[in-house]
């Protein structure tokens, strides 16, 4: 029957379940081919992953002049740029959608910009930031504050417009609020799971965007690294980095789920 | 009408108001003052204006003519000085109920700088704030769920929870819309005997010399619970002689005055009810505007009763 509860045993069982497939798939994969060629490298063993792993968090340069390691410089890279990017593209966002669902001013004027622009796919104008910013932090920051802001604007402005009633706002001045307050201390904490809500869906959209970029345009970085690795046919280096990805992306995603926990009780799960 | 509050400080003054959407007229020169201390029912069929009326008070919606005037300042914004209690109870989620009914004294008597500046003193200030809140919490049964959401409380709680809110203000009137709306027959019981307890703290006020806490006008659908919990009933109706001009007070009567727990008298409800719904709710009836206004001249026959007797 659909949406019948299970029990939460079964639910560790289903989920633990999900990934030994996975990898016994990949296994029963990796052994076919080594089979077919004891040198293959597109199904890697885990013997090769031993070697990639020591590879890539290997420390370079000489022991007078030691350089991190591969992975090292690549995750600051990367997050470095997808930190800066998500955070100017969230508070622009908040900033513009909260106006939009405030003043219908702001909203006249700039919805028909903002449903335009979130048509067009942020990689698509990878030519204009790049043209506009060069190739350095400032293009990637651009793409990504950008890629995310034009989408998330829409959706904090239909959660002020749909979440906040204009009782409550007729509330809040009725208890003395001023219009400043209004906004802080009513719509602002209103929406903030919203905002939360849309970060998380908005950090998977943000890194593929980042990693084109990198793999077209970028010296260092994640999306650089796998690019020259594939090109070397080094899966064991390449599967590596989009475990890295994957494990990431989960932190960040319980990261904010906890902080959306903490911030707002009051909106459950 | 001895336990009546007729005299004393005018709390709300509505003086002429009209309003009106392109050439539909709504309201036409709707007259009404409201003293400390009384409890005043409005009834009307539904679209005769009673929400456009509720609105001009409490100043989201300016009238075209006219003017609302409480504690002596022109009404034409919202403020802190009309309370407002939604059916559907307009709490903010995502605060506690305690928080709730502590945010009217934050937004009231702080500024965001202080809050934000001087946040020791805010901090100190706060605690006053949130024993305040539980006392008023107190007040309307809920004690015990101060640390709960709204989304964790009931229907009822959460009604107490909003009066409580827009009570801890003072405000010079509290604007009750169809509160009890939403509720069970159980429910909206308790919170009728609340209204009624007010009441009688307002008669206490009175007798003590004190200004009275609660001035409430309170719109409510239900003719029994208009006379059962109010003092005073007014009538909002476009049944009358000058019908094209829009709705005008058409009724404005006083009404028993029961006291919490009392057993209510069906004879009178029944009586004043019938006639409310002959004034008020009966388009075939057609009359003078002013027959049933008759609230301020029974107040006036009573001082003059009282004083011939002294």
């Amino acid at each position: 029957m659909i949406r019948r509860p299970i029990p939460s045993w079964l639910i560790y069982v289903l989920g633990v379940t999900g990934v030994v497939v996975v990898l016994a798939i990949y296994a029963g994969l990796s052994i076919r081919q080594t089979r077919i060629n004891p040198d293959q490298n597109i199904f890697p063993g885990l013997q090769a992953f031993g070697e990639g792993l020591g590879e890539i968090t290997k420390v370079r340069g000489g022991e007078s002049n030691p350089k991190p390691s591969w992975l090292s410089v690549d995750l600051q890279a990367t997050y470095w740029r997808l930190f800066l990017g998500l955070s100017a593209g969230v508070v622009l966002s908040v900033i513009v959608g909260i106006s939009m669902g405030s003043y219908t001013f702001v909203e006249a004027l700039l919805n028909p910009i903002i449903t335009f622009f979130a048509k067009i796919p942020p990689t698509a104008m990878l030519a204009v930031y790049m043209v506009v910013f060069g190739i350095h932090l400032k293009m990637y920051v651009a793409m990504i504050a950008f890629g995310v802001f034009f989408t998330m604007a829409q959706s904090i402005y239909q959660a002020v417009k749909k979440d906040v009633a204009s009782d409550h706002i007729d509330k809040a001045y009725t208890l003395g609020a001023s219009e400043f307050e209004v906004i802080v201390e009513v719509i602002w904490k209103q929406v903030l799971p919203r905002v939360l809500e849309n970060l998380r869906l908005q950090i998977g959209p943000a890194m593929v965007f980042l990693i084109a970029a990198e793999w077209s345009f970028a010296g260092e970085g994640m999306g650089y690294t796998i690019k020259q690795q594939s090109k070397l046919q080094n899966m064991h280096v390449v599967y590596i980095y989009l475990a890295v990805l994957g494990f990431s992306g989960l932190f960040f995603d319980w990261l904010l789920v906890q902080t959306r926990r903490r911030l707002c009780p009051w909106f459950g799960e | 009408m001895n336990d009546q509050i007729a005299d004393g400080e005018l709390a709300v003054e509505v003086k002429g108001l009209s309003h009106w959407f392109g050439d539909q007229r709504v309201l036409n020169d709707v007259n009404l003052k409201i003293t400390a201390g009384q409890i005043v029912a409005l009834v009307g069929p539904s679209g005769c204006g009673k929400s456009t009326l509720l609105k001009a008070i409490l100043g989201t919606h300016p009238p075209r003519e006219g003017q609302v005037i409480v504690g002596g300042k022109v009404i034409d914004v919202p403020s802190r000085n009309v309370g407002i209690v939604y059916q559907h109870y307009s709490l903010f989620d995502f605060l506690t109920a305690q928080s709730n009914v502590a945010f009217g004294l934050k937004l009231d008597s702080t500024s965001w700088p202080f809050r934000t500046f001087a946040l020791p003193k805010w901090l100190q200030l706060r605690k006053q704030h949130l024993i305040q809140s539980q006392d008023y919490l107190k007040r309307v049964g809920l004690e015990g769920s101060a640390k709960k959401y709204p989304t964790e409380l009931s229907g009822g709680m959460r009604q107490r929870v909003a009066i409580a809110q827009s009570m801890i203000l003072k405000p010079k009137l509290l604007l009750l819309d169809e509160p009890f709306g939403a509720l069970d027959e159980a429910t909206r019981e308790s919170l009728q005997m609340m209204l009624l307890g007010f009441y009688q703290e307002n008669l206490l006020a009175k007798s003590e010399g004190r200004t009275p806490e609660y001035t409430i006008l309170i719109v409510t659908h239900e003719l029994n619970e208009a006379i059962y919990v109010a003092n005073r009933v007014i009538g909002l109706s476009r049944f009358h002689d000058q019908a094209e001009r829009g709705a005008m007070l058409v009724y404005d009567r006083p009404c028993p005055v029961f006291r919490p727990n009392d057993p209510q008298d069906r004879e009178k409800l029944v009586a004043q009810r019938d006639e409310l719904r002959k004034a008020v709710f009966d388009p075939a009836y057609v009359k003078h505007y002013g027959k049933y206004v008759s609230f301020w001249g029974e107040v006036a026959a009573q001082e003059a009763a009282v004083a011939g007797i002294r």
